[in-house]
């Protein structure tokens, strides 16, 4: 860039292009895009042995069981508060040292409003059941697909679509979207997995919470090497 | 025969016209433009992004500091100096004004018949 007058009649498209470049360049260098991955990975990973030894199961001698995920309703919402300080804190200690502002306010905003989604769910719903019969027969598809939306790996995933808007990162997007079919479509994340055939019910949950924080780490550290 | 000479209408409607000469300049553009992405940015980046000298620089940001486009900070992070540099309202007006005018200026280009100038 140099330092000359632009000229009255310049080159505009010239000039729009020069701060097209600039603009990006400043969006690129207030990305932090793994150290929110790798927060959001090790608040999941931590959950697991919350939900473990904090749900209330109950079998009937004929194998059924009927269980409540009750550490699942008191780590999630606390440790979503926390995620998103952190993740915020690190965004802006990491802006500020490259002399920069940050972008990360409506994210960790948006991220804390969504830890109310899923207790308010739960509380919703057992309010409603306290009235009324559980449905007969099989829950439709739609049923499933709403619940996982609603629980914590649903609402991390619809929060990180924000960070890769305000980030205007297509590759972050492409990662969201992967996680939210994994989530929302392919792991039983309310039910548990059937093909685990040890641990009992606590381990079927565990296992797709497990995968969760796999992918999130996964993806944390290819964010770290793609910003390398 | 009378010659066509553009009227004073015309004339004041074109963008050139229009053009900020604080803002329409390469540099303040460029400062302009990575302040209001950062939302605040400091006195190095904008020196490394935009390859100027420290005083080039700053005779620059004193020109839009004068015109009340940005603000200013200077402060200390443990021994080192450090001077921030946020937009102003009215710079974050300036620029969007520039924009839409360099966004004119092209489309009056592209669309002018290319008969006229002969």
């Amino acid at each position: 860039m140099t330092t000359e007058s632009a000229p009255a009649a310049g080159d505009p498209r010239r000039l729009l292009a020069d701060m097209r470049t600039l603009a990006h360049r400043v969006r690129l260098d207030q990305r932090m895009t793994w150290s929110a991955l790798l927060v959001l990975a090790a608040a999941t990973l931590v959950a697991i042995p919350f939900d473990w030894f904090g749900m209330k199961l109950d079998c009937a001698p004929d194998g059924s069981c009927a269980y409540a995920r009750r550490g699942m309703l008191y780590y999630w919402p606390w440790a979503m508060l926390l995620a998103y300080a952190a993740i915020a804190f690190l965004h802006v200690r990491a802006a500020r040292a490259r002399g920069l502002g940050s972008r990360v306010w409506p994210y960790a905003i948006t991220g804390a409003v969504t830890t109310v989604v899923f207790p308010g769910a739960w509380v919703a719903l057992a309010v409603y059941f306290s009235n009324h019969p559980y449905p007969e027969g099989p829950l439709p598809y739609w049923w499933y697909v709403l619940d996982r939306l609603v629980m914590p790996w649903g609402m991390i995933g619809v929060t990180l679509l924000v960070l890769a808007w305000l980030e205007r990162n297509v590759a972050l997007l492409l990662f969201t979207v992967g996680y939210l079919v994994l989530v929302l479509l392919v792991l039983p994340m309310s039910d548990g997995t059937r093909l685990v055939h040890w641990g009992g019910l606590r381990a079927q949950m565990a296992v797709p919470q497990l995968i969760v924080g796999v992918v999130l780490l996964l993806g944390a550290l290819g964010f770290r090497r793609r910003q390398r | 025969m009378t010659a066509v000479t553009p009227t004073e209408s015309s004339d004041a409607a074109h963008p050139v016209n229009g053009l900020d000469e604080v803002v329409h300049q390469r540099v303040r553009l460029g400062i302009l433009t990575i302040t209001h992405e950062a939302r605040r940015v400091e006195f190095g980046y904008l020196r490394t992004q935009l390859e100027l000298t420290a005083g080039n620089l700053s005779k620059h940001l004193s020109v839009l500091e004068e015109a009340g486009l940005i603000e200013i900070e200077k402060g200390y992070e443990g021994k080192r100096g450090r001077t921030w540099i946020t937009l102003t309202a009215a710079g974050n007006t300036a620029l969007i004004e520039e924009i839409g005018r360099l966004k004119q200026l092209i489309a009056r280009v592209e669309t002018a018949d290319p008969t006229e100038d002969r």
